[in-house]
């Protein structure tokens, strides 16, 4: 096929899957929200301290096809440096406590901080025991929970949503 | 020694004055602890593997050492049981009980001499000296960390121009910490340490005093996504202390359950690859796939992970028959997407030039450092739980064994990409079998032990379960990916420190998993 006849041939395009109408429109008023606040976008760094990796994977389907959420203005980053946000998950152990703090301590002002799962949020079966300290907010100051057995992606749309919404611009 | 083992093949391999518990799954001897060594050499020369090596520590007499073996394709497990009176280490026989040893060293204060390394394995630092959380004089109880200690000690690597590479514990991309502490020679990677246990919970001590039914749920946050294979595989060995039949509804519905869980879970290895070779355009049309596969999930159970499922005595709830023909319809579009796009990544050049004879790990290692699961099987091996040791159903409904010999990062992206599409069809051909009936029978917890096995996405997961007066008294652990991390420490050597990426997702190991 010579680049001449490509310019002629239809375009090859059909749907994968059919898109969520009550995931676009949250997605859609968080975009007005981060338009607002952030300025067009935010970054997020996420931080495990403890979780069982659920709510990891959930965090990286938001980028996958049928949620990404880059559209939104919403953007995952390598470093504490370059974040807005820090999504923290699981329940703080000892090991991660000083990872944790210097992260958060590494990340610019204004800054929030949510935590994600019902580890992060309350400790779950594992307060008060040998191993962990306790919930993010035991630690560094917490600015919204969003709980689940891990929260599915909507859910955590819908919680950055409720965020941004009670986030004066700053 | 003779007298010991007349003949290993036809006979058993220990006298029978020494068998203190046989069953389904294991037989167990209780061995004198100068015999140990003797029997460890012919065990080595009959080719037999250490799987696994834990410590318990019964109310009444002294701890015990359980050292767990694979013999050849013998379905049940050997098991040899010692007074952990001055216990010598077995690592130069068989490399991987090092790391047992160090975890038993953590849990309990027991030393072996002639132990190959000495530092701590899960508990770090902020731990204070002389603290053995697994010990049954420890209460589980929150503790003061310490505050001031000395820095863990890396191997160093000598010579002019080698330096070193940090990384982690927390890392670039979404995912757990661990640290990587890599000694590099130009570009080259030299050596590889791995350094895990920052997702230490306490697993082990956390299910210790409560009723069986409440450790589901610690099983189930072993490792997110295989947090079926935890769950069925604790279930089953209190199934079996109980000796209890599961319906066979419930059989059936775990069987699909877990062949569901293996394939969502894969596909984010095969996706995970070909982002590390930023190949996008492929890495969406597997996410695509799976996302489909978890959505699935919820609806089959309610849960995308599949948490909650699994229950002591069969399943939560029944799963109604029009969702299971539903269910039947996703896997046959999935097989068709997965064998598309898997055929199409393939004619891709650069996805060849990067993956193969990338990140080889050889075959010898597999008995050496006891690997399992997808890692084992694109090295040669034809290690599978669900054949070699069957369980829960997969007895009557045998899965078809993958393989691949080349142990490089394509050995393994071909070998997870048939396994998901076998599994796949497996749940195809399995659902019209499904039979009507019960999905959970009353089971009465009964007091004793079992050892039971399964075989989770990362491979062989080993759990050994003792319940006394209706409580967990221990609750023992082993995951794939507790072996399988060494195979990345050799896997890496010699690759360049651009490949570490997509050599660490060809094995997706579980960090949690590892650090319990």
């Amino acid at each position: 096929m010579n680049i001449i006849s490509s310019f002629f041939k239809k375009p090859v395009c059909r749907a994968q899957f059919a898109s969520d109408p009550v995931f676009e429109t949250s997605g859609l008023l968080l975009k007005k929200e981060i338009d607002r606040v952030f300025g067009k976008s935010i970054a997020i760094r996420e931080v495990d301290c403890g979780s069982d990796s659920a709510a990891e994977i959930e965090l990286s389907n938001l980028s996958a096809p049928h949620y990404d959420v880059e559209r939104f203005g919403i953007s995952f980053v390598a470093s504490p440096r370059h974040a807005d946000i820090l999504a923290v998950t699981g329940v703080v152990t000892h090991a991660m406590k000083e990872a944790l703090i210097k992260t958060y301590e590494a990340t610019p002002e204004p800054k929030f901080v949510i935590a994600i799962g019902d580890d992060a949020c309350a400790g779950g079966i594992f307060l008060g025991t040998y191993a962990v300290i306790g919930p993010v907010e035991s630690v560094i100051p917490v600015d919204m929970k969003i709980p689940g057995n891990p929260p599915t992606p909507a859910t955590i749309i819908a919680g950055l949503l409720t965020l941004m919404r009670s986030a004066k611009k700053r | 020694m003779t007298q010991i083992f007349e003949n290993p093949v036809k006979q058993p391999l220990l006298p029978s004055s020494w068998l203190i518990q046989k069953d389904a799954t294991a037989s167990y001897y209780e061995v004198p602890a100068d015999g140990l060594e003797e029997i460890i050499l012919v065990l080595k020369a009959l080719e037999s593997r250490l799987v696994w090596l834990f410590c318990t520590e019964p109310a009444t007499e002294g701890s015990r050492l359980w050292y767990v073996f694979e013999r050849g394709e013998t379905p049940e497990f050997l098991v040899l049981v010692l007074k952990a009176e001055n216990p010598v280490s077995i690592a130069t026989f068989y490399p991987v009980a090092s790391r047992f040893e160090r975890v038993i060293t953590d849990g309990f204060g027991i030393r072996f001499s002639d132990s190959l390394d000495n530092r701590r394995l899960l508990l770090h630092e902020r731990y204070p000296d002389g603290f053995h959380p697994v010990k049954k004089s420890f209460q589980n109880t929150s503790l003061q960390s310490v505050d001031s200690w000395a820095p863990y000690e890396f191997q160093l690597m000598g010579g002019t121009s080698v330096y070193q590479v940090p990384v982690g514990p927390v890392h670039a991309g979404i995912i757990e910490p661990g640290h990587f502490r890599f000694s590099v020679i130009g570009e080259t990677i030299l050596n590889l340490e791995i350094r895990l246990g920052y997702l230490h919970r306490g697993i082990e001590k956390l299910a210790e005093g409560h009723v069986p039914a409440f450790c589901v749920a610690v099983a189930e946050s072993i490792s997110g996504d295989e947090s079926v294979s935890n769950a069925c595989c604790y279930v089953m060995a209190v199934e079996r202390i109980a000796s209890t039949q599961v319906p066979g509804r419930a059989v059936c519905l775990r069987l699909l359950l877990l062949e569901l869980e293996r394939s969502y879970s894969l596909l984010s290895d095969l996706a995970g690859m070909v982002t590390d070779i930023a190949f996008s355009a492929s890495a969406s049309r597997f996410l695509i796939i799976r996302e489909e596969l978890q959505r699935l999930c919820e609806r089959l159970t309610g849960s995308r992970f599949l948490k909650g499922m699994i229950i002591i005595g069969g399943i939560s709830h029944d799963i109604p028959d029009e969702l299971l023909r539903e269910a039947k319809d996703v896997a046959i579009k999935a097989v068709s997407d997965l064998d598309t796009v898997l055929t199409w990544t393939m004619t891709i050049p650069s996805v060849i030039d990067r993956f193969a004879t990338t990140g080889v790990v050889r075959e010898p290692l597999i008995d050496q450092l006891s690997l399992s699961g997808p890692v084992a099987r694109a090295s040669g091996s034809s290690l599978d739980v669900r054949i070699s040791h069957p369980y829960g159903g997969y007895e009557q409904y045998s899965p078809v064994l993958a393989q691949k010999n080349n142990g490089d990062v394509l050995a393994r992206f071909l070998l997870k990409g048939e396994e998901v599409l076998s599994s796949l069809k497996y749940i195809i051909a399995l659902i019209p079998e499904i039979p009507a009936g019960q999905v959970h029978t009353h089971v009465d917890i009964n007091d004793g032990y079992a050892l039971s096995a399964v075989e989770s996405p990362r491979g062989r997961t080993l759990f050994w379960v003792h319940i006394q007066n209706g409580q967990i008294e221990r609750y023992a652990v082993s995951t794939a990916s507790f072996c399988n991390w060494m195979a990345l420490e050799h896997a890496v050597m010699g690759n360049i420190v651009p490949d570490f990426p997509v050599i660490n997702k060809s094995l997706n190991l579980s960090y949690a998993g590892t650090d319990l």
